[in-house]
């Protein structure tokens, strides 16, 4: 990317079906430290594979925070600067994204509508690793600029 | 997976219903219990690092003027980071062991869990659902309000027995007014004796 400082993207612009990554992840113990130093989420489980796997964990896995990021991430390159995010629902973790592992962010319009001076957009996301989803779908509720209201 | 209970066994469950009968309480005080640290741009451009999430928004000030923001704005999701309390406060003795994986005498991340909660062992995140009414500034202090409890669900997964328990809670600025909502669910539970599989949720 940097996608969200690409040319800005209008309502007008956005259409049902258009693609959202795919993004890749790859997770590393050391990405994993860096993400629980910059989320603050110490939870041992996130960066001790020892203590992950007493939890029944496989080895140390990636922290909620850090997996929402990579949705907004890629939801942020979609919608540019002028967009917003109204909301995030069925972000469920469906299982363990590892140390070890490529977490792969992927995204599909499914509607646009207009609220008044607002242009809605609503994003299925997920998650893969391996080839199975391990976050959601879940849908992202995100505004984008109408045309000429940038101006 | 689920499995059915008889018997003995079933008794892991019943120890769940103190909290069930806790359903639609306020588990917190009603007040907003506010991060000692300001949302600085250090920290936002730090949250930035691990998602090499490269959006001027968080770390160009004259970019987010541009687009009509004071000073530049921490990423949505990081919210709830910012609201987060410190891992150390003057006076407190956290660090007491030196065995691997002790853990320090309070946890900062770690949730309230409900009052009535049987003893366990592990605990994570599995839903989250998060309205974000208004962008969050360099410069604002975040606190978190309110921890209503609207589920209590006493399940056996892959990784063992508990329940996955559902809270609401807010982010408010310094005026109190909502910055976003949170509904999250956690599975608190303790591991089989030989967990190793994924969790199944």
């Amino acid at each position: 990317m940097s996608g969200a400082s690409a040319t800005q993207r209008h309502w007008e612009d956005a259409a049902v079906g258009d693609v959202l990554g795919p993004l890749e992840f790859p997770l590393s113990v050391y990405r994993l430290v860096v993400a629980a130093a910059s989320n603050r989420d110490f939870n041992s489980i996130h960066h001790n594979s020892e203590f992950a796997k007493a939890s029944g964990a496989p080895e140390m896995y990636a922290n909620t925070s850090f997996l929402q990021g990579m949705w907004e991430r890629v939801l942020r390159d979609y919608m540019g600067l002028g967009g917003t995010l109204r909301k995030l629902s069925g972000f469920r973790m469906n299982s363990f994204n590892c140390a070890g592992e490529t977490v792969v962010v992927k995204g599909e319009v499914v509607r646009t509508w207009r609220d008044g001076d607002n242009g809605l957009a609503e994003v299925r996301m997920w998650s893969e690793n391996a080839g199975r989803v391990s976050v959601g779908p879940g849908l992202a509720t995100i505004t984008l600029p109408l045309r000429g209201s940038d101006a | 997976m689920e499995q059915q209970e008889s018997g003995a066994d079933a008794g892991w469950m019943a120890a769940w219903q103190p909290v069930i009968d806790r359903i639609g309480t306020e588990m917190g005080d009603g007040e907003a219990h506010y991060a000692l640290d300001r949302v600085e741009r250090a920290l936002i451009r730090r949250y930035l690092e691990p998602l090499e999430f490269d959006c001027p928004l968080h770390y160009d000030a004259e970019a987010a003027r541009a687009h009509g923001f004071a000073d530049v704005t921490a990423p949505y999701t990081a919210a709830a980071t910012f609201a987060m309390q410190p891992v150390w406060r003057p006076g407190e003795t956290l660090f007491t062991s030196a065995e691997r994986d002790a853990q320090p005498a309070r946890v900062s991340v770690k949730p309230r869990f409900p009052d009535g909660t049987p003893p366990v062992t592990g605990y994570f995140a599995t839903d989250i659902e998060t309205e974000y009414l208004r962008p969050v500034l360099a410069g604002e202090r975040l606190g978190r309000r309110g921890n209503r409890l609207v589920a209590c669900t006493p399940k056996e997964t892959k990784v063992g027995r508990g329940a996955f328990v559902t809270f609401e809670t807010e982010t408010v600025d310094e005026q109190g007014e909502v910055v976003a909502r949170m509904r999250a669910s956690l599975f608190l539970y303790n591991p089989h004796p030989d967990a190793t599989a994924e969790r199944k949720a």
